[in-house]
């Protein structure tokens, strides 16, 4: 027989596992540690890629100033310098990434938690019938 | 009684019951059509972004085409939304490509730099980064901030902020193709067109300040709009537009961008507008009616606020009761029989099927409109073909009180 409360439940179910449930139970496979930590890793990846395309775009812009001055250029100072730019950027983008990270996890357990209390809620309904 | 007068139409008032009726009618609508409507939506948006891009670049020939439009813009509308995006960038790359290789090399990283940096942590408002140089091209980019500031969240500063550097990158491809054009294919001069592009994205200061003041509205109407106050969306949208206005004319004032201070107001204008419009589809709610309470459980205080929304019901009829059929003394099925809703007591009376016309509006519609909720009433039938045994006053009593 239909059940008009399982019904309901169960749409709202589907629907949020179709929407937002889908991201949110592939965040809660993880646990905290791990998935903060593979986000990390992209971050690195992507802003070393993003770093190196900066770093090209600044040859290249100074293109003429570094072919001049090539032979008077202390290139382990400047190598230094690039290593520690690179550094400041791999942290900081890591920082935002481990901040964003962390809230999008606890967000998307607490929101587990309450589709789990529904489909507690949705067996006991089963079970009363 | 007429809450509030919203427009006119052939000297006619439409009230605010009417509004919401229609409001409703276009929610069903689109509840019924999602399926044809949103591939409808995604085909026409992609339409209109790549043929106002070619119109605005066409410096690659073979794209500036409408069957190849047509048929990308087709593509697009069974494809998620991100392939706007991504057709949008395509196209302007190859705009760029046909104007100077190095062009198109300083706008390739820059799209880079815009997915690998920003677009991982708010992909899902991806279609912002379109919108937004879309309304630029159509003067209308005011709209943006508040809209997302009402919608989104502040997570949609990246999208945004991304969508006006889009606008400029294009706007320095378009204002330096003349020059561009003219520059031979030598190293030196590629290294001038490269340096030209940069020079034109990093030291553009309109841009920046076009950036902070979107994100800067965007941050205050959402934390205005999540605030426990009366009219909060409407306080979050006109602040919004007032601190936009401000923002630019101090950019105005310290870079000397020359922002038209009649276009920036014009456009505010019209953002409300818009704004209003999305207010009244997403938080449409009655502050007259707002109740507070206050209660208490083993471990806290609770302080509720609770503001109803504005809501109708459609005129719809329905079978309520389909029974069996009984006759009490037998007078034969035509003697009880026929419309006889008008007289509730004759229900009663009256042997053999019966029709009852009832009402099915919703009694928590509109409050402080009790009159003009009644009025909608009137219009929504539902049917009850019923028993005349039963006591009719049983089964919902208010109901049959209310009958015709």
């Amino acid at each position: 027989m239909l059940n008009e409360d399982r019904i309901i439940l169960m749409t709202h179910m589907a629907s949020y596992e179709s929407g937002e449930g889908k991201r949110n139970v592939k965040i809660g496979n993880y646990f905290r540690s791990d998935y903060i930590a593979v986000q990390i890793l992209k971050s690195v990846i992507c802003s070393s890629i993003a770093f190196v395309i900066v770093f090209a775009l600044y040859v290249f812009y100074n293109f003429e100033t570094f072919m001049q001055g090539l032979y008077q250029m202390d290139l382990i100072a400047f190598a230094k310098n690039v290593l520690i730019y690179y550094g400041v950027t791999v942290v900081g983008y890591g920082i935002v990434t481990y901040v964003i990270s962390t809230y999008r996890y606890a967000k998307a357990k607490s929101s587990l938690k309450l589709y789990y209390h529904n489909l507690k809620k949705l067996n006991a309904l089963y079970e009363q019938q | 009684m007429r809450l509030s007068v919203s427009a006119t139409r052939k000297g006619k008032i439409i009230s605010m019951t009417e509004l919401l009726e229609i409001r409703e009618k276009i929610k069903l609508f689109y509840s019924r059509f999602e399926t044809f409507i949103l591939p409808l939506a995604k085909f026409l948006l992609a339409f209109v972004v790549l043929s106002t891009l070619n119109s605005g670049m066409s410096y690659m020939g073979q794209l500036d085409n409408v069957a190849l439009v047509l048929i990308v813009a087709l593509t697009c509308s069974f494809l998620p939304t991100g392939a706007i995006v991504f057709f949008g960038m395509l196209f302007s790359l190859l705009h760029m490509y046909a104007l100077s290789v190095e062009v198109a090399l300083a706008g390739l990283c820059m799209y880079l730099l815009m997915f690998l940096l920003f677009f991982r942590f708010s992909l899902k408002d991806s279609l912002v980064v379109v919108l937004t140089p879309l309304l630029f091209a159509l003067h209308i980019p005011y709209v943006v901030p508040i809209a997302v500031g009402l919608v989104c969240g502040p997570a949609s500063i990246i999208s945004v902020g991304c969508g006006v550097a889009v606008h400029y990158l294009l706007q320095a491809v378009t204002d330096n193709a003349a020059t561009i054009s003219t520059m031979s294919d030598d190293a030196d001069a590629a290294m001038a067109k490269l340096r030209m592009m940069i020079d034109a994205m990093i030291g553009n200061r309109e841009m920046m300040v076009m950036i902070a003041a979107f994100s800067i509205t965007i941050l205050t109407v959402y934390l205005i709009r999540r605030l426990s106050i009366d009219y909060a969306w409407t306080i979050a949208m006109v602040s919004g537009a007032l601190i936009d206005i401000v923002i630019l004319l101090i950019g105005d004032l310290i870079y000397d961008i020359n922002t038209s201070l009649v276009s920036a107001l014009l456009g505010s204008l019209l953002a409300l507008a818009a704004a209003k419009v999305i207010e009244f589809f997403r938080f449409c709610v009655d502050y007259s009616r707002t109740e507070k309470v206050q209660f208490e459980d083993d471990e806290y205080y609770y302080y509720v606020k609770a503001v109803p929304k504005m809501s109708v019901s459609m005129s719809t009829k329905t079978v309520k009761k389909i029974n069996t059929q009984h006759t009490r003394n037998g007078a034969g099925r035509g003697a009880g029989s026929g419309y006889q809703a008008r007289n509730p007591q004759a229900q009663r009376s009256g042997a053999g099927r019966r029709v009852t016309t009832e009402r099915t509006g919703d009694r928590r519609g509109y409050g402080t409109a009790r009159s003009t909720v009644q009025d909608d009433r009137r219009r929504s039938r539902s049917v009850t073909i019923g028993n005349t045994d039963q006591n009719d006053g049983a089964d919902g009593s208010e109901d049959f009180e209310e009958l015709y």
